[in-house]
């Protein structure tokens, strides 16, 4: 036993030794271990660089955002029969009810297109829109959880849930190429011009969804008004209507709000194969471009304390 | 590993030289400087405050979870964080997952920080367990590709085998959990932060988490544990900090930091000794001493050890029996003195007496241990003092685990057969 000792002690000396070999000069310890990363946790501070490092994990989350959305659409239709349907039956629905309204009851101004076409293209980006912001605003409250228990960029919450409503909106596009074959409008390369727009759109509704979600953590009251925000601010952009309705001095005004000029540029697109109005989606593109870092910024300086007030 | 001074880089200073020196042997991995948080309390439940009772009087308190804490945690160090509830040791926890931030000071950690707080808190129900395990996984940190890697090793490891395509909705409670601590165990961090993820599943899942944690101690893993299983501190840790109200308290060896956090725990707690003798009760333990009468560093392991209940007395008692029950720090039996034997207890007259016990050597490891007081007879109950008095046993001869085992050796050598041989010729 005691002449086994030293044994035992020139073994740890030996797996020592290489160890502390690497350790004792700077340039071999690097090739020895992979350089860690050191992160520095401070006070929460509201600068420019918070959008930045923000950004940063959020790419090195990005596949959470991808299998969260995943998720998020199985989720959704899971135990229900009709599936995958309800991601046209809704639009639909919604077309058959103002289709009776505007075209029985009162009419509107399409320019020669029948009015179901011309309502589903603006219903699109609209339901686009405004699942995004419903659905966001409740997303981070749903879960106290993962809120109070984990880690990772809370931002993923919300934009998930536009993921899904975009798979949801690509589903019901092919409905809407359907329904102009039907009813025998032209299908024309400017369709393209869809999808800038889209991305436009994309871009505002994460911008409303991550400033209005972070508000919803610490103020309730959010999630209680949106429903009828949102069914009031259906009726200020031309999603029943047409922008042509609307009186020309009122238009410089009303063009303010990205989402009508993107639903009128989304469907001069579609079914007119017009090029779109550049004034009026530079407009749209200056605003998108000012909202989304300040939502972000704002969301970002509220997250460090979400888990305190949750 | 201190670097001669002719290996130092002449451009090096010497006080350089000496953050080389302490820097290049034991890396930090944690540290923590003047750390505050401090949290707002509503004065009426959680409600932000409403414009409508705005001057109504309503002042929000506020609640420092944690006051200038500054500590170091080396790589490859195991450090135990103990204290009572609300003593701040989640919120070191949520600080260091990045849960929530500090309202000042700095937090530095180096290299890939995996927090375990609530295993399966990601979980959604209408998922699939394979599909909870790509999303915890992600929610974790990890990319999909490892995951995928993973999957068949983390659904072994859980346990739940064929149930893996079922919505976890449908899992029962111990299934859920084991399969949260399953992604987390094979999660390939730095520093694994624990809180109380011990506290699930059954015995022999949870003899395999220690195991893991011990595989991941082994391989050079940074571990800070949160637990109030002060066996598994013990057991787990190098080091251990003692926190209380939001300060540290004591920083050091395991053992020593749990003495003063079960010290700070029995000053208010436990039955007092007054010789009251409430009517009914035929006798009382009425104190209790301890001592070492060979040994003049106090009571130690593996020395002679003396303890001595005193009792009082008003009715003849034909059949009692007394104990002195020795409990772990962790709540365990762990001996007892007794008179009880084959033949019953002892027979005792109205009055006052002592009753000694004699042990040779102490058997039990150093540490402090809690004590409760009990007189009974026939199998009825008397008189019962919990955790009435404390033991503390330092340090005697030298015993690891948990008990001394007295004992004597002896060496026979036998040379190896070729020593013979040379001897036989050098002959």
């Amino acid at each position: 036993m005691s002449m086994s000792t030293p044994q035992i002690a020139a073994g740890i000396e030996a797996t020592l030794t290489p160890v502390a070999r690497a350790a004792s000069s700077e340039a071999s310890a690097d090739l020895a271990r992979p350089a860690r990363p050191v992160k520095v946790i401070h006070p929460p501070s509201f600068s420019l660089s918070t959008v930045f490092t923000g950004l940063r994990t959020l790419l090195q989350y990005s596949d959470l955002l991808y299998t969260l959305s995943l998720f998020r659409l199985s989720v959704r239709y899971k135990q229900s029969a009709l599936g995958w349907t309800w991601a046209a039956l809704q639009p639909l629905a919604l077309m058959g009810i103002y289709t009776v309204i505007f075209t029985r009851v009162t009419t509107v101004a399409t320019a020669g297109i029948p009015y179901p076409v011309f309502v589903f293209s603006g219903l699109l980006p609209w339901i686009f829109f405004s699942s995004t912001i419903s659905n966001a605003v409740q997303g981070l409250v749903l879960y106290p959880n993962l809120l109070t228990k984990m880690y990772f960029p809370r931002e993923i919450i919300p934009l998930s849930y536009m993921i899904a409503s975009f798979t949801d909106f690509c589903i019901a596009s092919v409905i809407l190429g359907g329904l102009m074959v039907h009813y025998k409008v032209p299908l024309t390369w400017h369709m393209l011009y869809a999808i800038p727009i889209m991305l436009l759109m994309a871009g505002f509704a994460a911008s409303i969804a991550l400033f209005f979600s972070a508000v919803q953590v610490r103020f309730r009251d959010v999630g209680l008004a949106m429903p009828f925000l949102l069914q009031v601010w259906m009726f200020t952009v031309p999603v029943v209507y047409s922008l042509q309705s609307v009186p020309v001095k009122f238009r410089g005004i009303y063009l303010l709000d990205p989402v009508s000029g993107l639903i009128d540029g989304f469907r001069n697109a579609v079914l007119h194969g017009g090029t779109p109005d550049f004034r009026a989606l530079a407009l749209c593109f200056g605003v998108v471009l000012a909202s989304m870092p300040l939502a972000y910024g704002y969301f970002k300086s509220s997250e460090a304390t979400m888990a305190d007030v949750i | 590993m201190a670097i001669s001074s002719r290996q130092r880089p002449p451009w090096l200073t010497s006080s350089e030289t000496a953050f080389f020196d302490t820097s290049d042997f034991a890396m930090i991995d944690l540290k923590f400087e003047r750390v505050s948080k401090k949290y707002k309390l509503p004065s009426n439940g959680d409600r932000p405050k409403r414009w409508y009772s705005r001057g109504l009087g309503r002042k929000s308190g506020q609640m420092w979870a944690l006051r200038n804490v500054s500590f170091e945690v080396n790589e490859g160090e195991a450090l135990g964080i103990v204290g009572h509830n609300g003593a701040g040791k989640t919120t070191i926890m949520k600080i260091l997952a990045g849960i929530t931030t500090p309202t000042s000071g700095e937090i530095s950690i180096r290299g890939r920080l995996a927090a375990l707080v609530e295993v399966s808190s990601g979980f959604h129900p209408e998922l699939t367990g394979c599909e909870n395990v790509y999303l915890h996984g992600a929610m974790l940190g990890m990319r999909r590709s490892e995951i995928r890697k993973k999957l068949e090793s983390i659904v072994e490891f859980s346990g739940v085998g064929r149930y893996i395509e079922v919505p976890v909705k449908r899992y029962s409670s111990g299934m859920y959990v084991r399969l949260g601590f399953a992604i987390a165990a094979h999660l390939d961090p730095d520093i694994l932060l624990l809180d109380e993820v011990l506290a699930v599943g059954d015995a022999a899942f949870q003899a395999k988490c220690l195991e893991r944690i011990a595989e991941l101690r082994k391989s050079g893993r940074t571990i800070v544990f949160i637990s109030h299983d002060l066996a598994a501190v013990y057991r787990l840790c190098d080091r251990a900090i003692l926190l209380s109200h939001g300060c540290i308290l004591s920083d050091g060896a395991p053992r020593q930091v749990i003495d003063e956090y079960q010290q700070m725990t029995f000053a208010d707690q436990g039955d007092s000794m007054d010789e009251e003798i409430e009517s009914g009760i035929p006798a009382r333990c009425t104190g209790i001493e301890f001592s070492a009468p060979e040994s003049p560093l106090g009571i130690q392991t593996g020395y002679p050890f003396v303890a001595r209940l005193s009792y009082k007395a008003l009715r003849r008692i034909p059949d009692a029996v007394f104990r002195i029950s020795i409990y772990w720090p962790s709540g365990y039996l762990c001996s007892q003195l007794t008179t009880e034997s084959v033949n019953g207890g002892c027979q005792i007259q109205p009055g006052t007496g002592v009753i000694e016990f004699q042990c040779p050597e102490l058997p039990v490891v150093a540490g402090l241990y809690r004590v409760d007081l009990a007189i009974e007879s026939k199998g009825q109950e008397i008189d019962m003092r919990q955790r009435c008095a404390t033991l503390r046993v330092g340090p005697g001869k030298i015993a690891y685990g948990d008990f001394y085992i007295e004992n004597a050796w002896t060496l026979n050598h036998t040379p190896a057969v070729e020593n013979r041989a040379i001897l036989a010729t050098g002959q």
